[in-house]
């Protein structure tokens, strides 16, 4: 980065607030998890793990993290194939009325969350599915896909297409080119796709509370239930599982990827 | 006979088994329709979202008896009626659109020396930080950031007790305009940073160096040089950022306390509270038409931005 003084004072003054805004609330809640007291105090009232201890025996706790984690399983599992395959054809191939599919497949994005929710809602209720997880899964598989479509269009379009046909001029036949040429080539985009469908799904809020009961609770909706105007730790100990599961995915996502691939123009 | 098989191994009868049955159910001369069948799942999939539309508009037009609790069997449009007269829905839609605007504004400011710093800098370092610091809050979502705001903002919460110990009575930092607009803004600052930056990596810094050699102050490279440059980026990250904002549940909720409430949570409470299905499900309804006309507005002026997905074309 070239330039003078003052420019690198101004980007490092707000990238600096940006980057306190960014980290508070995961640091405090970290911080908050720790905690000796019964409430969270200023400054703390010592360490000790006793929080941790205690969501550990909470089974209420632990099946609605099960159940997220079947919800962002059955999201991902379907998003893979789905949005891989549309990926390549969209990135591959002509396609008549490439336009009007790209705005259909936008339509995840920009029908807003509220309103996708109330949609599946009514449409899963129709048809009786409501009260089971599947369909909180291929509901977040839905309001997610263009990520999945994206990632793998971003990797498709750096495949030389003579690559294929010079495998298939080599004698292989049409599904032997696809595993073995252009599947590879899209892989670093099927496991960035794929892990962001993950921990969107395992996020996911709205949608969740739209289309769950009470017996079938996912865990960010438990924690908002649980928001109280007192703030006890024991919620800032189960906050720190997702700060977990994001922490893991970044490295995943480093390791297998590198980060690197999201600062890639088109 | 055995050296036969081992020449031939499974994987290769497996695969020619397969390579047959797909030959067989999709023969070559199919071939031109091939991308359309890879298209058809995530067509299919999407279409529960068109479904859902289409089940909208249908109670949107029924009318609930508030006698019997029983939705009309005829059509009427009785609750857009209801939606665009009533003061409420006025206030909440103001209130949303508003802060969609600021927030939008505000984002970007922050989102771009951001994703600027992390594109340009050298430090291979500095960058993995920078990309670290983003998509960890990124990942976490929106209920438990919020719940960080709260520990730290609440009346109970630790700038509150701060305060206390050095003498200032505790102020209410929560529940209002002001705390929803940042945790808006906190929320969709990963966003528009990473639809920001592949824009920012696609100026060659060449561009920047030409800039400043012919005499231009960093300040004016930025004007005339990098901003209008990276209009995609700016273009997919206010669309993302303004219709995210526009459309949030969880912060208004959960910051607003319920006295700052976006349209969103007034659809909600219209499903969930007052149990009229019609009336929520036309302001449901209404919120789809504005957010696409806002897209659709934004594209047709500028163009999809480094939103759109299908192949690159120069």
């Amino acid at each position: 980065m070239s330039g003078s003084r003052s420019k690198s004072i101004v980007l490092w003054t707000l990238v600096t607030i940006a980057l306190i805004t960014l980290s508070a609330p995961t640091v405090v809640v970290l911080g908050a998890s720790f905690t000796g007291g019964n409430i969270i105090t200023f400054p703390p009232d010592g360490l000790s793990l006793r929080w941790y201890a205690r969501i550990s025996q909470a089974s209420d706790l632990r099946n609605a993290f099960l159940r997220t984690l079947q919800v962002a399983t059955v999201c991902t599992l379907v998003a893979i194939p789905v949005g891989t395959l549309a990926g390549i054809a969209l990135a591959k191939y002509a396609v008549r009325f490439e336009k009007s599919i790209q705005i259909y497949l936008l339509l995840p994005f920009t029908i807003p969350l509220i309103g996708s929710g109330i949609g599946l809602m009514l449409v899963f209720g129709k048809a009786g599915f409501l009260g089971q997880l599947w369909p909180v899964g291929i509901a977040c598989c839905v309001i997610n896909l263009p990520f999945m479509i994206w990632a793998v269009t971003a990797s498709a379009t750096g495949l030389d297409p003579d690559l294929e046909l010079a495998a298939a001029n080599c004698g292989a036949p049409p599904l032997q080119v696809f595993f073995s040429v252009t599947l590879p080539a899209v892989m670093p985009g099927v496991i960035t796709g794929s892990l962001l469908m993950f921990i969107l799904a395992l996020n996911e809020f709205l949608v969740s509370l739209l289309l769950v009961d009470a017996r079938i609770v996912t865990l960010p909706v438990l924690i908002y239930n649980s928001i109280r105007s007192i703030i006890t730790p024991d919620l800032a100990a189960i906050s720190v599982v997702f700060i977990a599961c994001s922490a893991v995915a970044i490295f995943l996502l480093d390791r297998l990827v590198g980060l690197d691939i999201f600062l890639k123009s088109k | 006979m055995r050296a036969a098989r081992t020449a031939y191994p499974l994987k290769w009868r497996i695969m020619d088994a397969l390579e047959g049955v797909a030959a067989a159910i999709w023969p070559a001369r199919f071939r031109r329709a091939t991308p359309y069948l890879m298209l058809l799942p995530a067509v299919l999939l999407v279409g529960l979202l068109v479904l859902g539309l289409i089940q909208i508009a249908d109670a949107s037009l029924r009318t609930l008896d508030t006698t019997t609790f029983q939705f009309s069997d005829d059509y009427s449009i009785a609750n857009f009626r209801r939606a665009l007269t009533e003061p409420l829905f006025l206030v909440v839609a103001q209130r949303s659109l508003i802060a969609a605007l600021i927030v939008t504004a505000v984002t970007l400011v922050f989102a771009f020396p951001y994703a600027y710093l992390m594109v340009r800098t050298r430090s291979p370092r500095l960058r993995k930080f920078l990309l670290i610091a983003l998509f960890l809050p990124f990942f976490i979502g929106q209920v438990v950031r919020a719940y960080g705001w709260l520990i730290i903002l609440g009346n109970q919460g630790m700038v509150n007790e701060a305060l206390g110990v050095v003498g200032i009575a505790p102020m209410r930092l929560i529940y209002n305009y002001p705390a929803v607009l940042f945790g808006l803004v906190q929320y969709m600052l990963p966003f528009a940073v990473l639809m920001l930056a592949p824009a920012l990596t696609a100026i060659p810094e060449e561009l920047e160096a030409a800039a400043g050699s012919l005499g231009a102050n960093w300040v004016r490279t930025f004007i005339h040089v990098v901003l209008p440059l990276a209009r995609p980026g700016f273009i997919g990250a206010g669309v993302v950022v303004l219709t995210l904002s526009l459309t949030d549940f969880a912060v208004p909720a959960i910051l607003g306390g319920g006295s700052q409430d976006f349209i969103a949570n007034a659809i909600y409470d219209q499903f969930f509270r007052t149990s009229d299905q019609g009336l929520g499900a036309t302001l449901a309804l209404m919120l789809v038409a504005l957010g696409s006309i806002l897209v659709g507005l934004v594209f047709a002026l500028f163009g999809a931005g480094t939103l759109a997905m299908g192949r690159s074309r120069a």
